[in-house]
């Protein structure tokens, strides 16, 4: 009976609809728990930040006057638009890579851990298609974490600390549009430098059934990483580094702009991305579903 | 290899599936294949023929290599070596052709505790090519219905019950009219009833014409499901065919009750008669002798004899024969199947 009744809707296709796929791994990404609270989170650190220098620099009244703290207050004030910049900056480091690990390893090794894995190769989505689908959730799950901490950022930013503009490094005052243009910009680095933490973990991903693996094994190499960048000794090898452009990052609040730094880790990103990915597709088109 | 083709051809009378491209008398076909992992050998040497329109009773104690085999059937696992046919296509190179078609349930169902059962349905549906867009809701709900989780299906797959969870994975298989559907172990942990409904599922498959490939190592179940059966051990198919073949087969015995047990078995040995003792009395094989030698064999080995009949065998002593370890090694050679040679060319 069943037949009868699907036999006009049923089709020939050999490859379910791209876009069907796609819709539906985001639905899947988004209606996960640890999804939600890591976009929560994403969402509170920028208004902690701000609540945070917010009572620092208005605090100290009664007692001895703090100059340093003073000064900071003067630099803040009426610069409200730094906040996403200083937020994003400071979760370089550790958080949004967490959240891009967590989603790579969630996406194959996850997957894997749970069976999903084998349902996905069984109705068949393709290998490299299944990559594909999975990298797409991926990156627009980083670049979706990175919007919502500049977004909440910048709105923190004029709400608490007050004003619409931001101060540069350089002690230059950048104005509202072009404010929210270096904020822009910094959301495209950031978000191609998570990228490129995703991939690696996305190739480590395909290695291994257990997410906690895919876990320490990339952040371990980002903290080994930043040890070894930190060391002068090694700087031959600095360039091959993921983490050596990321306080470059900060290029974006000098005035005028230097953009060597800043192509350089693009660059850099981009290699990272595309052997991460190299090796995915290589791995998962062996691996036993 | 002709005893094969003469199997198949004999095999018209079953409901032939409807082809639409090249019609295939085989649903899936593998030949002399092998799996190791590392220094395990798995798999080696199966030669698997699935008729179209069968049900196929994979059977095989555990770690025998059904999984394997299935799971290398599917395009899953890619093979150390050996051929994989899929409704008549090759794989792997055509193994996006021939899966549309196939619905499985392969070891634990995989799904995503933190969504509910509909859900976990629909992003199946969505990965399944043959289903239009517009077609995955009901489609949904129709595999729902048709494995009795209409009720539950809202609910969270985290709180269902094992075989609530067995039950969505068969759900998955039959999102769509499949040719072939194969289910590894589907009565794992399911109750009575639940065992019962899955069998009904297979009797409807078979009725469909759909032709239906299932493992277990439950032999009842086996026997009350299926037309065809493989019976894997160590690795190797010692035994494939129709079942009511195989069971006539192993139908040709002789219980001889005597008090001389183990001169009998001597003196039917010394005469390459394969016999051993049992509780009941001393059996022989009859696939290579014939009732009036042996009993011609026990007279002149003057052993007393009480009482010779013939035993009817049931799937669980085929079975016990094919794969426990101390069994003569008479086998079933000359069954209208084909049968490995019991030392393997290694």
């Amino acid at each position: 009976m069943t037949t009868a009744a699907l036999s006009g809707l049923v089709t020939t296709r050999t490859k379910a609809p791209i876009f069907r796929l796609l819709r539906a791994e985001l639905r899947f990404m988004l209606r996960r728990p640890r999804t939600l609270a890591a976009l929560g989170l994403v969402a509170i650190v920028p208004v902690i930040a701000g609540i945070g220098v917010s009572l620092a620099t208005n605090a100290p009244q009664g007692g001895g006057p703090d100059q340093a703290i003073a000064g900071i207050a003067a630099i803040v004030k009426g610069n409200g638009l730094i906040l996403p910049v200083f937020v994003l900056l400071l979760s370089m480091t550790m958080l949004l890579p967490l959240l891009g690990t967590m989603w790579s390893a969630d996406a194959i090794a996850g997957e894997a851990a749970a069976g999903g894995l084998r349902n996905l190769l069984l109705a068949p989505v393709g290998r490299a298609r299944l990559l594909a689908v999975k990298a797409f959730g991926i990156a627009v799950l980083c670049l979706v974490a990175v919007v919502i901490m500049a977004v909440l950022g910048a709105v923190a930013g004029m709400a608490i600390l007050g004003g619409d503009q931001m101060l540069t490094l350089s002690g230059s005052t950048l104005g509202f549009g072009p404010s929210l243009g270096r904020i822009a910009l910094l959301v495209a680095l950031v978000t191609i430098q998570i990228w490129a933490v995703a991939a690696i973990a996305l190739a480590i991903s395909t290695m291994t059934d257990h997410s906690l693996i895919v876990l320490s094994v990339t952040l371990g190499s980002i903290i080994i990483f930043t040890v070894l960048t930190a060391i002068p000794a090694l700087d031959w090898l600095h360039p091959v580094l993921l983490t050596t452009g990321f306080p470059d990052l900060a290029d974006v609040v000098r005035d005028p702009m230097p953009t060597d730094a800043m192509t350089d880790g693009i660059l850099r990103a981009a290699c990272y991305i595309l052997i991460g990915y190299s090796i995915a597709l290589g791995r998962l088109a062996t691996r036993d579903g | 290899m002709t005893s094969v083709t003469g199997m198949v051809i004999g095999e018209s009378e079953a409901p032939a599936a409807s082809t639409a491209g090249a019609p295939a008398r085989l649903a899936a076909r593998t030949r002399n294949l092998r799996k190791v992992y590392g220094r395990t050998v798995a798999v080696d040497h199966v030669d698997l023929d699935v008729p179209v329109g069968s049900v196929l009773g994979m059977l095989g104690p555990n770690g025998s290599g059904k999984t394997t085999t299935i799971r290398m059937l599917l395009g899953l696992v890619t093979p150390t070596a050996g051929a994989v046919e899929l409704l008549g296509h090759q794989l792997p190179a055509r193994l996006g052709y021939a899966l549309p078609e196939v619905g499985a349930l392969v070891e634990s169902p995989g799904f995503h505790s933190f969504l509910s059962g509909r859900e976990n349905l629909m992003r199946c549906a969505a990965a399944e090519p043959h289903l239009a867009t517009a077609a995955i809701p009901r489609a949904v709900g129709e595999a729902l219905e048709r494995v009795g989780l209409s009720a539950a299906a809202g609910r969270r797959y985290r709180g269902y019950s094992l075989g609530m969870k067995q039950r969505l994975g068969l759900a998955a298989a039959l999102l769509l009219p499949r040719k072939l559907v194969v289910l590894d172990e589907p009565t794992n942990g399911l109750d009575p009833a639940g065992t019962r409904e899955v069998r009904a599922v297979i009797a409807d498959l078979h009725a469909a014409g759909t032709t239906v490939l299932v493992s277990s190592h439950l032999l009842a179940e086996v026997e009350a499901t299926c037309t065809h059966v493989a019976v894997l051990h160590q690795g190797s198919v010692v035994a494939q065919g129709e079942l009511a073949e195989l069971l006539e087969a192993g139908n040709s015995g002789l219980l001889i009750t005597t008090p001389d047990t183990e001169r009998a078995v001597n003196a039917l040995r010394d005469n390459r008669m394969p016999a051993r003792a049992t509780p009941d009395g001393v059996r022989v094989d009859l696939t290579a002798t014939t009732a009036p030698e042996v009993v011609a064999t026990l007279v002149h080995a003057e052993v007393a004899v009480h009482e010779v009949h013939r035993q009817r065998t049931d799937l669980e002593d085929l079975f016990a024969r094919l794969t426990e370890p101390d069994s003569p090694e008479a086998g079933l050679s000359n069954v209208a199947t084909q049968v490995l040679p019991p030392d393997k060319p290694e």
